[in-house]
């Protein structure tokens, strides 16, 4: 059983060759005269598999994007579809089923448990997913099975972003959504952290969607969007994405 | 206002929740002690003017009879300053407002102007007419309880004679702020009044003109009480003198005292408790406040401020705190206190006892309050000032755990990893841990301390009243009687059985320690009257030697064994030393008792009996009553039901006002301490319940981590609770007991599962406030910041 059947298994089936088909979507912070619009008729298409890269400097709305997708955050108006499944319209118990089983995130500041374990932060999640890898897979997946029994405090800044991205990839999810995963890391963990991300969308096929405001990142993507002033500015192409290690930053 | 202090506004806005939960428990600390001290500073000032003005006399003595020229003779002894001799008789009356008779002491006043010592206070009506015949004045309580007023009418037997007595006026006296009948530990004010009379006619009616059988005495200043007292009892000796005392005997004073001492009691024990908890409370607080806080106290630094106005202004953002709790805590003391002055009438008649608020207790407590949170925010503080701008700017480094105890022993390996988040999280902040333990097990004890007053007076009831004293009625006699008597009191209708009781007063004496009681003979194989153990069995008494109540055995340092001296204060007043043979349970009062033959032997006044216990078939209790009524030798009659709800009614009902304010308290702590506890790990834990949030857990799941650790130390708790409360309540219940009422221990699992039940039910009520507001923590933000 795909993860695909998982989802249209606790969600409302839905069909579409699009992973995402997001159009018209608009997010408005705040009311009246101070609010702010970070998003304004985005229209986007994600396939299942692809690689994709956000650009855009701070405040462009890549990050309220990336919410969205999330289900971390509702939009204002427009839709949001993730397989055919409303998830614009979804009810909060919607969105935590579906942050659940399809989505996988990786942050800034990883944002793992400090009383965990590296192991044990990659099994709190395998503990709930329906059908997990076994949680020294994922470790494996990142390199980090000698940290195993480490402790948060214990790891480096790059090791505990790859146990951020195992704890992420471990319940097999369709997407994966990383928000500036190298942000507070230098150029060397930040290489071995995206070549994991990069593996991973390789060989799971996960749809990778990666936030960053550092250019260059872009060739290792199948596609890249330009955000700025909540609107996708430009979209292109990469007939031939770089392995991570090759780009010079 | 500053900047700094709108900062603290909001800041304070933003913890209202939190920062009232801590002012709940300071107030409910203070109100207990500004109630207690207020009273205290209530009670004392009114009993101090009222003896002044009323000039309440030092020394008190009783006896047979005795010519006023002995009087006159006393008043001249070194030490003394005033005599006021008078008569005093005890009566029987008969009221239309009650079936059975009621007892009035009835006391002479001066025929010609006020009494030299222990003047009255007239409440309503007059004073008695000179000359005037057949007319009284009664005290108050009783009066009030059966709605006399001046001009009403109670006819009262004296010495044979039924005489109708007019009321002139209603009055209190200072030897009366405490309206019982001698030895009694109850008041009962239904059966039992004071009245005054016009010497002559009083005296005339018992053929004791010219003379006088009760003494108050005033001291001279510099007068030694107990040379007053020997000196007294010397000269009234031949006169029948049944023992001088001063005021600490003195059973009206000794009363208000005893309150007093109650009231000191829990004036410290349970305000110290809450008080601490408070501290601790701030302390969690203000230091987790502080750690939030520690960007913008590295900004502020770095704009220049000093440690000083930093320090200054979180000190000011506890004694807001501080000064909510103060200023509830006055309110609800105050209000409390006045409500409780209220409940005093019922007990304690003085001509104006009014709510005195004991400003000092109050500056007092509002100072120790705002020092402990002072002393619980300077740790943060300083903490704060050690640092470096630059360093505080720089997030705290990521909390270092490690596998807790119970995974290193290897005993953990079924528990789910949110389980061991909360284990690790206990064990890596202990004192944190501990703390907070301690304060639920406080929440836990003093939950139990209300409820266990509770069980203790209705242990004393059950064993009072259905153990120990089983007649319907006790009926005692003018005077000692022969046993005919007995058969006359059988013969009136509806008697079931009668058990005859011998009683004497008596001075018991072991060593240099003395007491003064009334000795009860008890029929061999009695029914009725039973004297009980220390393990509930019936002591049968032998045909010599004296059981003694435990109390009264232990104020004298005896045990079974010992030899103890009885000096008979009647009759040819013999001393004899006895046996103590063993001790009696009793929760009121002291008690001694012998075989009536054998305490008949020691009066060598032959077979007497002084009163029967009585039970009575029910359908003819009224015709009984009647009866009795009309039987002149009938001096007074007790019954049991009555007293029972007289003691409900009045000691019941003020420890059980007590009980529900110091419950309604404990509660409010609990929920207090818990809801706290609650809150600050939600503050500590934000970012990574927020994560699991965006990880797909569900708000129940992640509620269950948040309350997981909450209730691990609930659980440790509860325990720990239960002991420290039983202990509270033994040290509680020890401060307020004396020799007049003592509460047993009493701790039942119906308690213990109260006290579990409401801390459980906080615990439950604060994680679900707590848990609300899981659905307010901003996911986004939450993982955009580093901690």
């Amino acid at each position: 059983m795909t993860t695909a059947d998982l989802a249209a298994q606790t969600m409302p089936a839905g069909t579409g060759a699009h992973a995402f088909e997001v159009r018209g979507l608009c997010k408005t912070y705040g009311s009246g005269p101070s609010a702010v619009q970070a998003l304004v008729g985005v229209d986007l298409d994600l396939h299942p598999g692809e690689l994709v890269v956000l650009l855009g400097a701070s405040g462009s709305g890549k990050s309220t994007l990336l919410n969205l997708l999330g289900g971390l955050d509702s939009p204002t108006a427009g839709t949001l579809r993730y397989r055919g499944w409303n998830l614009g319209q979804a009810d909060e118990a919607g969105l935590t089923r579906y942050r659940r089983d399809v989505v996988g995130f990786v942050f800034q500041f990883y944002n793992l448990i400090p009383s965990l374990t590296a192991r044990e932060n990659v099994a709190l999640i395998t503990e709930i997913a329906r059908h997990p890898m076994p949680t020294a897979e994922a470790l494996e997946l990142v390199g980090l099975t000698p940290r195993a029994e480490h402790f948060p405090a214990q790891l480096s800044g790059g090791e505990q972003q790859r146990v951020a991205i195992a704890r992420a990839i471990a319940k097999r999810p369709e997407v994966l959504l990383c928000d500036e995963p190298t942000g507070a890391l230098d150029v060397k963990t930040g290489i071995t952290v995206l070549s994991a991300v990069q593996r991973i969308n390789r060989e799971l096929g996960t749809l990778t969607v990666v936030i960053t405001h550092n250019a260059i990142l872009a060739e290792m993507a199948d596609r890249v969007f330009t955000l700025s002033d909540g609107h996708i500015h430009h979209a292109r192409t990469n007939a031939d994405p770089k392995p991570v290690e090759t780009l010079a930053w | 206002m500053n900047n700094l202090d709108r900062k603290l506004l909001r800041d304070l806005r933003a913890l209202k929740s939190q920062a009232l939960a801590v002012a709940v428990v300071m107030a409910c600390g203070l109100a207990m002690m500004i109630m207690t001290r207020s009273l205290i500073v209530s009670l004392e000032s009114a009993r101090e003017g009222y003896y002044e003005r009323h000039r309440f006399a030092e020394v008190f003595a009783s006896l047979k009879r005795a010519p006023k020229s002995v009087a006159e003779r006393i008043a001249t002894l070194p030490g003394v300053a005033a005599v006021q001799p008078s008569v005093a008789m005890q009566v029987t009356l008969d009221l239309p407002s009650m079936d059975e008779p009621a007892v009035g002491l009835i006391n002479s006043l001066p025929d010609r102007g006020e009494p030299t010592l222990n003047r009255l206070y007239l409440r309503t009506g007059r004073l008695l007419a000179p000359g005037a015949r057949n007319e009284a004045l009664v005290g108050e309580a009783f009066a009030e309880v059966h709605g006399l007023k001046p001009g009403d009418t109670v006819s009262a037997i004296l010495n044979g004679r039924k005489i109708p007595l007019r009321i002139a006026g209603i009055v209190l006296a200072p030897q009366f702020v405490f309206e019982a009948p001698p030895g009694a530990a109850l008041p009962d004010n239904r059966t039992f009044g004071v009245f005054w009379m016009r010497e002559e006619e009083l005296a005339e009616a018992y053929s004791l003109e010219g003379a006088f059988n009760t003494l108050a005495v005033s001291l001279a200043p510099g007068g030694s009480e107990s040379a007053v007292i020997a000196a007294i009892d010397r000269v009234l000796e031949p006169y029948g003198g049944l023992g001088a005392y001063g005021r600490a005997d003195h059973p009206s004073d000794v009363r208000v005292d005893d309150e007093i001492r109650v009231l000191q009691g829990l004036s410290f024990g349970f305000p110290l408790v809450f008080l601490s908890v408070a501290a601790f409370m701030t302390n969690a607080v203000m230091s987790r406040q502080i750690t939030l806080q520690r960007e913008q106290i590295a900004i502020l630094k770095a704009f220049g401020f000093t440690n000083r106005q930093i320090g200054i202004h979180f000190i000011k953002f506890a004694l807001v705190i501080v000064a909510i709790g103060t200023i509830s805590g006055a309110i609800c003391g105050y209000l409390l206190g006045q409500k409780l002055v209220g409940m005093y009438h019922l007990f304690f008649r003085f001509p104006d006892l009014t709510f005195i608020l004991a400003t000092g207790a109050l500056v007092a407590a509002g100072g120790a309050s705002a020092l402990a949170a002072l002393v619980g925010v300077a740790g943060a503080v300083r903490r704060i000032a050690a640092l470096s701008p630059a360093e505080a700017m720089r997030p705290e480094p990521p909390a270092s755990f490690r596998p807790a105890f119970f995974e290193r022993i290897g005993v953990a390996r079924g528990f789910s990893v949110t389980f061991r988040m909360s284990l690790r999280n206990i064990e890596r902040k202990p004192v944190q841990a501990a703390l907070t333990c301690a304060a639920l097990a406080l929440a836990t004890g003093i939950l139990v301390i209300p409820n266990s007053l509770r069980d203790g007076i209705s242990h004393i009831l059950d064993f009072q009243w259905d153990l120990s004293q089983r007649q319907t009625v006790t009926v005692s006699l003018v005077e000692p009687n022969s046993p005919r008597a007995l058969a006359d009191l059988r013969a009136l209708p509806g008697v079931i059985t009668a058990e005859p009781y011998r009683g004497a007063p008596v001075e018991v004496q072991a060593g240099n320690r003395t007491r003064r009681l009334g000795l009860s003979g008890i029929p061999a194989g009695a029914q009725l009257s039973r004297v009980i153990d220390g393990s509930g069995r019936q002591i049968t008494l032998p045909k010599n030697g004296v059981v003694l109540s435990r109390t009264l055995a232990e104020t004298l340092g005896l045990q079974p064994g010992d030899t103890v001296r009885l000096r008979i204060l009647t009759g040819e007043r013999p001393t004899r030393d006895v046996l103590l043979v063993g001790v009696a349970e009793d929760f009121a009062g002291i008690a001694a008792y012998m075989d009536m033959d054998a305490l008949n032997r020691l009066l060598q006044e032959g077979d007497r009996i002084t009163g029967a216990r009585i039970t009575v078939a029910e359908g003819r209790w009224r015709e009984f009553l009647t009866a009795i009524k009309n039987t002149p030798r009938a001096a007074g009659v007790v019954i049991k039901e009555a007293m029972r709800s007289s003691f409900r009614k009045t000691t019941a009902e003020s420890i059980g006002l007590l009980q529900t304010i110091y419950l309604g308290f404990a509660t409010a702590v609990a929920f207090g301490i818990v809801y706290n506890s609650a809150r600050i790990s939600l503050s500590e834990r934000a970012r990574e319940l927020a994560t699991l949030r965006v990880l797909g857990f569900s708000r129940g799941e992640v509620g269950s981590v948040l309350v997981g650790e909450l209730v691990i130390l609930t659980l440790v708790a509860i325990p720990f609770g239960l002991v420290a409360g039983s202990f509270m309540a033994k040290v509680i219940i020890s401060t307020v007991n004396t020799e007049t009422v003592r509460l047993p221990l009493i701790l039942t699992a119906s308690n213990y599962a109260f006290a579990v039940l409401v801390v459980t039910l906080a615990t439950s009520a604060s994680a679900l406030l707590a848990c609300r507001r899981l659905n307010q923590l901003d996911l986004v933000g939450v993982l955009k910041a580093r901690d």
